[in-house]
């Protein structure tokens, strides 16, 4: 027989047109199996998506509570403004912390007065004639978890004269209750996404590995006429490949249109985390995951599956 | 080209079946060119044979020889080396159903890296040679059982085997077409090509007029020039 007149380089070409072919003829041939192992796919793709936005949510959640959560040190009426500036400049420079604000004892008195405007407490301010309010210190730090260690920097020496109260004590018992929380959570939404991930993945691999028992006498026939192992792996992976693309691209798809149209019931239901927003500013990075996922997923499976019958 | 020295194989038992003794102790060469009918009754050892030839089953103990090639050195992902230098034919034809004629005969150039040009003209010719140029794009659950068996030959002989397995091609077969694909084997086997044909029908074996080897419980109980049936 003559044989191939071809160059290294057209082979290849050549290989990777057929395999492309005939998987994409499997692929549209076998429309029952490649839609069960589409929709599979893209369940573990769904699933992939809704723990990135859990995992984004629980962090947004955690910086709602962090930010809600500082240390307010009060200080004596007599202190200077530049005094208290300075201490404000040296907690800036510690590693812990995130912010300082400076409320004055004016600000503190009229933010009272805006929040109690009418209200017997302004009655009570009043009869005082004075501003009870002193200056104070609000510090954030970048973790829950630091707070003691910047309330120890502020029982130094130097500042237990000019310190008239710091609130941490009073909080400490929630801090501490938050950063467990936070961390459970954290923990919890790590388990469950490898967990999940774990059930997607085995029910992807069983569903093609069906699909590719189905097939089980073509590749014996694919064998015996002397194929290659590449060869006949090839349709298989791409098949397995269009299945988890095409899932991924539904399943983008339909995430896009459930969260133009229903992000403002979303938002509400995950306490103020706006999907949409999380959705926007991570779109590449979703639009990876779901490929890699569900294409990943397809090409995986289809190669475990089929492993079988070249092994025989 | 194919020698067989002292070959037995053994199936080990497992949970729904006792080991069973397929070959024993055979030995027999096939030369280059011939044609050769293994001749014997079911589970006589005749499709255990052809498996071992093509490398789908390794003996128990003994050597295989394919082109001086001992087949227990060739490893499982290397065995299609061995299967590109055969030809099949099977019972049940073993069509790929949802491919037509040409889609069917062309897949087994197309793992060869033939370009299509000339996997379109290598299949042109060959569906002549079995008389089915004019059944090219029918599937096969259009075609009879002789048309089937045609189709499988011509994947066969697609990329000119060096030999060719033909495992009870007429099987599934009225007279008639019995008849047809006996001679087509025949054409093959003068062109040049080594066939193997294992059967069990008596008019098949004593209409070849060729070498028979008789089976008989994994035995070889003869082997003549110009044999007949004689179980």
């Amino acid at each position: 027989m003559k044989k191939r007149g071809y160059s290294p380089c057209n082979i290849m070409i050549n290989f990777f047109k057929k395999t492309f072919k005939n998987g994409w003829d499997s692929f549209w041939r076998q429309g029952f199996l490649t839609f069960a192992t589409s929709l599979v796919i893209f369940i573990a793709v769904i699933l992939g998506t809704a723990l990135f936005f859990f995992q984004g949510g629980v962090s947004y959640l955690t910086k709602q509570l962090q930010d809600k959560i500082d240390i307010s040190v009060t200080f004596k009426a007599e202190v200077a403004r530049d005094t208290i500036l300075g201490i404000k400049d040296n907690l800036l420079s510690l590693d812990q912390v995130k912010k300082v604000d400076y409320i004055s004892s004016e600000d503190a008195y009229n933010a009272f007065v805006t929040a109690h405007e009418g209200d017997q407490y302004m009655e009570a301010l009043s009869l005082l004639g004075t501003n009870p309010f002193l200056p104070a210190l609000r510090i954030q730090t970048k973790q829950a978890s630091q707070y003691k260690e910047v309330s120890e920097y502020l029982a130094k020496d130097e500042y237990k004269d000019l310190i008239s109260e710091v609130n941490d004590y009073k909080r400490g018992v929630m801090i501490e209750k938050l950063t467990e929380l936070t961390k459970s959570v954290q923990i919890l939404g790590l388990s469950l996404t490898v967990f999940l991930s774990l059930i997607a993945v085995i029910i992807t691999f069983n569903t093609l590995r069906l699909s590719i028992y189905s097939q089980k006498e073509e590749i014996e026939i694919m064998r015996l006429v002397g194929a290659k192992n590449s060869f006949i792996r090839g349709p298989f992976l791409v098949q397995g490949g269009l299945c988890g693309f095409f899932a991924s691209v539904i399943s983008f798809m339909l995430l896009t249109i459930v969260l133009f149209l229903f992000n403002a019931q979303l938002t509400t239901l995950f306490m103020g985390f706006d999907c949409l927003d999380f959705f926007k500013s991570n779109i590449l990075l979703i639009i990876l995951l779901e490929l890699v996922v569900g294409v990943g997923l397809g090409l995986l499976s289809s190669y475990f599956a089929v492993r079988k019958y070249l092994r025989d | 080209m194919i020698e067989f020295k002292n070959v037995s194989k053994e199936y080990p038992p497992n949970l729904v079946k006792e080991s069973k003794v397929a070959l024993q102790n055979i030995s027999f060469t096939v030369k280059p060119g011939e044609f050769v009918t293994l001749c014997g009754r079911s589970g006589a050892g005749k499709t255990t044979i052809l498996k071992m030839i093509s490398c789908e089953e390794k003996p128990s103990t003994g050597v295989i020889m394919f082109n001086d090639i001992n087949t227990l050195d060739v490893k499982k992902s290397d065995a299609y080396l061995i299967r590109q230098k055969i030809g099949f034919i099977f019972q049940d034809y073993k069509l790929l159903a949802y491919k037509t004629v040409y889609e069917n005969v062309a897949y087994a150039l197309e793992a060869f890296d033939f370009n299509e040009r000339l996997v379109r003209d290598e299949v042109m010719q060959v569906l002549e040679l079995v008389g089915l140029e004019n059944k090219v794009n029918c599937l096969p659950r259009e075609l009879s059982g002789g048309e089937k068996q045609r189709v499988s030959i011509a994947r066969a002989l697609i990329h000119r085997p060096e030999i060719i397995l033909a495992d009870e091609p007429t099987g599934n077969l009225d007279p008639y077409h019995t008849r047809e694909i006996v001679k087509i084997l025949l054409k093959i086997n003068e062109s040049g090509s080594t066939v193997i044909l294992s059967t069990h029908s008596r008019e098949t074996v004593n209409s070849l007029e060729k070498r028979v080897i008789t089976l008989e419980n994994g035995r070889i109980i003869r082997d003549e020039e110009k044999g007949v049936f004689s179980l």
